[in-house]
């Protein structure tokens, strides 16, 4: 049985990505706080970002799937982060 | 001559005259709150001056019968008829205009689709059925309606027939003018009429008397209200392809631009450059271009819908052409999902920066312009060095980017939607910084113009800043276009004052 227990939601540290961004987890990028202080960021449980993330690329597929019965791939990734083809 | 419809003729007997036209009370609105929300649309609004835009009552017809009953009111007591559908549009066709109010015909309940003609491909519908709706209809039929805006969840048949709309499919399916085959249409003296190429409503091309309907859309809502549209079905694509490609300058990326627009590829949906200054927006908020290195400065989208016996051959040319030149693949995950983000622009929360860097609420002003590709490297210097000089003198705007997107229905290689994207902080919007934008608005299709342009490709040139220069673009065509709309509505009710048609009855 688990317990639901705000402080087992809070976030991790940021990582900073650019001077504009920083990064709580992987693919998961989030405007500096540093950049919000006109209208300040909300305290955001990290199960709720995980559902947005969610929500995301369920839109997105549900979109392909509304428009064509198939995507055609190449195969092939980024060319301009060769960095992360080895990951 | 005068004939400017008043907004001071609607009173309480209207209203209860309203009531016995529509048989159902709560299809008539004059409370606040209904009026208060359909007085503005997406695109940046003078909220100081919000009261003064307000109708003074709404309605929600379900026939056409009662469209024509209350435009036949409204020429009685020459009271301003504002058509909406679903109020995505990012200029002002639904929007009333400033201290005219008026009785707006909101289409939102005439969503029905009467008949799905398999046969013929056509699916005849109600003005207020949204595109997404009726294509989760069409489905297990294997046919489509390609009418793709970038509102696509959101905005609805009727609105698209009465801006002109514009599709991010267009180079493939066309866009809705091309779409639609014919309409049943409310004039402004309440006549209902057929209106098609010639005769006939499933006849896609005819010779016989005038070729009406393209007057009839993209019209703004100033020569009538749409109440029923016959449109056209496609089969069902089988075969998405997208691919995305980058480059480290914008000229380069222009110049393939160009082979692939001129490929000859029927497949080909569309082709979208973005400039740097998109580049830099997408960098601080889009997690497909913030982790992007610097090198990258200019980005080309292209999409194809088709057959797979025809997209899968022509995908490799894409890939060729894309890559010829420099440009370099941004991989299958993020064209793939940068493309599916794209039927669904107006899902993304509308912020901007202040000059030093803090994030702010921004609503989004789209210029549409369409422009040929010879121009696009001039044009986008000079829009640019406009906005940036608004930025620095005022605060409240922020440079979201340019992009040029194929234009011509089935005809990719010549012009294109051009966009810049402007950012503006309502909450600070006062007389002095409304004019502002005015100015800064007024000055970019003021470059449209010089470039051999037109201000707008799809949203339509109802706004301050556009509006009072469609006399310059329509040139010559001007008294025509003056002529038809005062024997058409001859007591100005229809959408008054917009695109400065009310020259007409001077």
């Amino acid at each position: 049985m688990s317990i639901f227990r705000l402080g087992d939601q809070r976030p991790p540290e940021p990582q900073r990505i650019t001077d504009d961004v920083v990064m709580r987890f992987e693919h998961v990028y989030e405007v500096d706080p540093e950049k919000m202080r006109v209208f300040p960021q909300q305290d955001m449980p990290a199960w709720d970002t995980h559902r947005l993330v969610a929500a995301r690329w369920d839109h997105l597929d549900w979109m392909h799937d509304h428009f064509a019965d198939e995507v055609l791939s190449t195969g092939l990734g980024s060319e301009t982060m060769p960095e992360e083809e080895g990951e | 001559m005068s004939a400017v419809a008043f907004k001071s003729a609607v009173d309480d007997a209207v209203v209860e005259e309203l009531r016995a036209i529509l048989g159902d009370g709560d299809r008539v609105l004059p409370n606040v709150s209904s009026r208060v929300n359909r007085t503005r649309v997406p695109a940046p609004f003078p909220v100081h001056r919000w009261g003064e835009h307000m109708p003074d009552v709404a309605v929600l017809p379900k026939t056409a019968q009662e469209v024509s009953d209350v435009v036949k009111l409204a020429n009685r007591l020459k009271i301003p008829v504002v058509p909406r559908a679903g109020g995505t549009g990012l200029s002002d066709g639904a929007v009333p205009m400033r201290g005219r109010g008026g009785i707006l015909v909101d289409v939102k309940l005439m969503n029905q689709i009467h008949e799905i003609d398999l046969v013929d491909r056509t699916v005849t519908v109600g003005p207020g059925i949204n595109m997404l709706k009726l294509n989760e209809a069409l489905r297990p039929h294997g046919v489509f309606y390609p009418d793709d805006p970038a509102s696509y969840p959101c905005s609805l048949v009727g609105g698209r027939i009465g801006t002109g709309g514009w599709s991010l499919l267009g180079s493939r399916f066309g866009h809705t003018r091309d779409l639609v085959i014919s309409m049943e249409v409310v004039l402004p003296t309440g006549e209902i009429v057929e209106i098609a190429e010639g005769g006939g409503r499933k006849l896609r091309k005819s010779s016989t008397g005038l070729t009406l309907k393209h007057l009839f859309t993209g019209h703004q809502g100033t020569l009538g209200i749409c109440t029923e549209a016959t449109l056209e079905l496609v089969p069902r694509p089988e075969t998405e392809f997208a691919a995305f490609f980058a480059f480290e300058d914008y000229l380069t990326a222009h110049r393939t631009t160009g082979r692939l627009t001129k490929s000859g590829l029927a497949t080909l949906a569309g082709v979208v450059l973005f400039d740097e200054w998109k580049l830099r927006y997408l960098r601080r908020d889009d997690e497909a271009y913030i982790p992007q290195p610097e090198s990258v400065r200019a980005v080309i989208a292209v999409a194809m819908y088709g057959r797979r016996a025809e997209v899968e051959p022509a995908s490799k040319i894409v890939m060729e052409l894309g890559r010829a030149d420099g440009g370099r693949y941004l991989g299958d995950e993020i064209s793939q999902g940068d493309w599916a983000s794209r039927h669904d622009r107006y899902a993304t929360p509308l912020h901007g920066r202040t000059q030093d860097g803090q994030v702010v609420p921004m609503s989004w002003h789209c210029e549409d312009a369409a422009l040929n590709y010879s121009v696009l490297p001039q044009v986008r210097e000079e829009w640019h060095a406009i906005v940036d000089r608004y930025i620095r003198e005022y605060g409240i705007f922020d440079d979201w980017g340019m992009f040029a997107y194929t234009n011509g229905a089935y005809k990719p290689w010549a012009d294109y939607l051009v966009e810049i994207d402007v950012g503006i902080w309502e909450q600070k919007l006062d007389e002095t910084n409304w004019d502002a934008w005015v100015r800064c608005k007024r000055e970019i299709s003021e470059v449209s113009l010089k470039y051999g342009g037109s201000m707008t490709a799809c949203h339509g040139a109802t706004r301050e800043g556009d509006a009072e220069l469609v006399p310059t673009e329509m040139g010559s065509s001007w008294e025509v276009v003056k002529r038809i709309k005062r024997a058409l509505d001859p007591n100005n009710v229809m959408n008054p004052g917009k695109q400065s048609m009310d020259e007409a009855y001077e």
